[in-house]
């Protein structure tokens, strides 16, 4: 436990001055609500009719209220895609800086063995993950006053609410880019591993897959609670937990041959 | 009788392809600088890397004070310092606060590390470049952090692959000094070179690799050690 304390200490350190991390995280915290925002005004009356048939063709005819559920499930929509890849660009890069950095060596041969190390950075990569999305979700919060939407009533709350519980699923789904950067060496693996995640999930949706499917079960409970039962999301859970299990047991047995 | 730190016997490892290690015997005692030199892809970083355990052995039997590589805990790990192919250290951290993080990854209580740091800081003549983000520092004075890293803990055992490989002269004499010091008080240190520099130089034995089996040693107060290691090399090479 000292030694996860420690690295725990470490990593979070390093996360801190991150700026992969920084912008990463600032790009979904305040891209999701810029466009979104920009949605809802269009929605609201900006652009030509024909430009805003086309947009409630795209988001579904649920946002042409433009109220606060509009605003929070386009928000959903949005973040379901967005942070299951920015989300895996961030564990891809965590884990993998140290094969990309040259930094792997320097880490045998130390008293805290490397899957105290690894086991810290996913921690930092969920904590991060989660501290995004508040700060997406807040961000969100400021855009529909500023939209003159009024106080958000229960639903838009409980809406509110689920993209962060979306922010949490998303960053355990994004673990398997973790387990690719460890196999791969470097961040890019990890990287292509959550851009296919994204791909597979959004086709997956389109397909009628169904919600058992933890790359798409999150999005589908987010957009629709009453879609998804509670096993589909525990599967998610154990789905991240499996992830993390396989990169801490990489990172133990690691060898650098060359 | 002089602590053995470090010992292999009978070490081989192959790579795929055929390279590697084989029969190799080799011992760091207390208070010793053992140096190990020869060409390029000798076998010197095969060594190291089995030492540290980033590659497992296939043949013989590595014991890092007294324990089996494979079997070593923290309590054996927090005497080592190590710097191999790359150093500890993040280009988007400064210098010290890389230094803070390796003392901690390395054992040093939080409350003991300020002193530690700034202690290896004046050691290694990086004070001016504490706070600067080791991304903008020369590779020269990033590898004298990596050192630095290697060294803060106050190892007991140090294992060092071409620490020089970068440095200045001026660098070269501040680790030479630091090496020796380290060594007066009971270190052991395993520093390996692909030329007869300044380290080597420095050291109580130098054994030389080749094709990677160790095929002798050199006289290190000998008049002409360049020769006499060419020699080696050559009687491998074509025996």
């Amino acid at each position: 436990m000292n030694a996860f304390r420690t690295a725990l200490a470490v990593e979070t350190r390093k996360a801190r001055s991150s700026s992969s991390l920084r912008a990463t995280g600032l790009l979904l915290a305040f891209g999701v609500p810029g466009i979104v925002a920009a949605t809802i005004a269009a929605v609201r009356g900006a652009g030509t009719p024909e430009a805003r048939a086309q947009l409630l063709a795209k988001m579904g005819p649920q946002i042409a209220s433009a109220d606060w559920n509009a605003l929070v499930l386009a928000a959903t929509q949005v973040t379901a895609a967005a942070s299951v890849l920015a989300f895996g660009v961030g564990a891809a890069w965590i884990v993998g800086r140290e094969f990309a950095d040259g930094t792997a060596p320097a880490l045998f041969g130390l008293p805290v063995r490397r899957s105290a190390i690894v086991s810290a950075k996913l921690v930092v990569h969920l904590s991060w993950a989660v501290l995004v999305t508040l700060t997406l979700v807040g961000v969100l919060t400021l855009a529909g006053l500023a939209l003159g939407l009024g106080a958000p009533g229960h639903d838009a709350v409980l809406g509110l609410a689920r993209i962060v519980a979306l922010g949490a699923l998303s960053a355990l789904v994004a673990l398997c880019a973790a387990v690719a950067a460890t196999i791969g060496r470097g961040i890019l693996p990890g990287v292509a591993v959550a851009a296919v995640s994204i791909v597979a999930a959004q086709v997956s949706a389109f397909a009628g897959a169904p919600p058992w499917l933890p790359l798409a079960a999150p999005a589908m409970w987010a957009m629709d609670p009453g879609a998804v039962s509670l096993g589909p999301l525990v599967l998610v859970v154990a789905f991240g937990a499996a992830c993390a299990a396989v990169t801490v047991a990489l990172w133990d047995r690691l060898q650098l041959a060359r | 009788m002089t602590e053995t730190l470090l010992r292999l016997a009978g070490v081989g490892y192959t790579y795929r392809g055929g390279a590697g290690v084989r029969d190799v015997d080799l011992e760091v005692h207390a208070g010793e600088i053992h140096a190990l030199v020869g060409l390029n892809g000798a076998g010197k970083s095969t060594l190291m890397k089995l030492v540290l355990g980033m590659v497992q052995r296939q043949r013989g039997s590595v014991d890092v004070m007294g324990t089996d590589v494979a079997r070593a805990g923290p309590e054996v790990w927090a005497n080592v310092g190590a710097f191999v192919e790359h150093p500890l250290a993040y280009g988007e951290l400064d210098a010290a606060t890389n230094l803070a993080l390796a003392s901690r990854l390395h054992g040093v209580g939080p409350r003991d590390v300020p002193a530690a740091v700034d202690a290896v800081l004046e050691e290694l003549d990086l004070v001016r470049y504490a706070r600067v983000q080791v991304r903008r520092l020369s590779a020269g004075n990033a590898q004298r952090v990596g050192l630095a890293a290697a060294l803060a803990h106050g190892p007991r055992l140090l294992v060092l692959d071409e620490p020089t490989s970068a440095l200045d002269p001026a660098g070269i004499i501040s680790l030479r000094e630091a090496l020796l010091r380290r060594a007066a008080t009971g270190a052991g240190v395993l520093v390996s070179s692909h030329h007869l520099d300044e380290v080597a130089r420095i050291a109580d034995r130098i054994s030389v690799i080749a094709e990677g089996r160790m095929v002798g040693s050199l006289d290190p107060g000998g008049v002409d050690i360049e020769r006499a290691f060419f020699a080696r090399v050559h009687d491998e090479v074509t025996s």
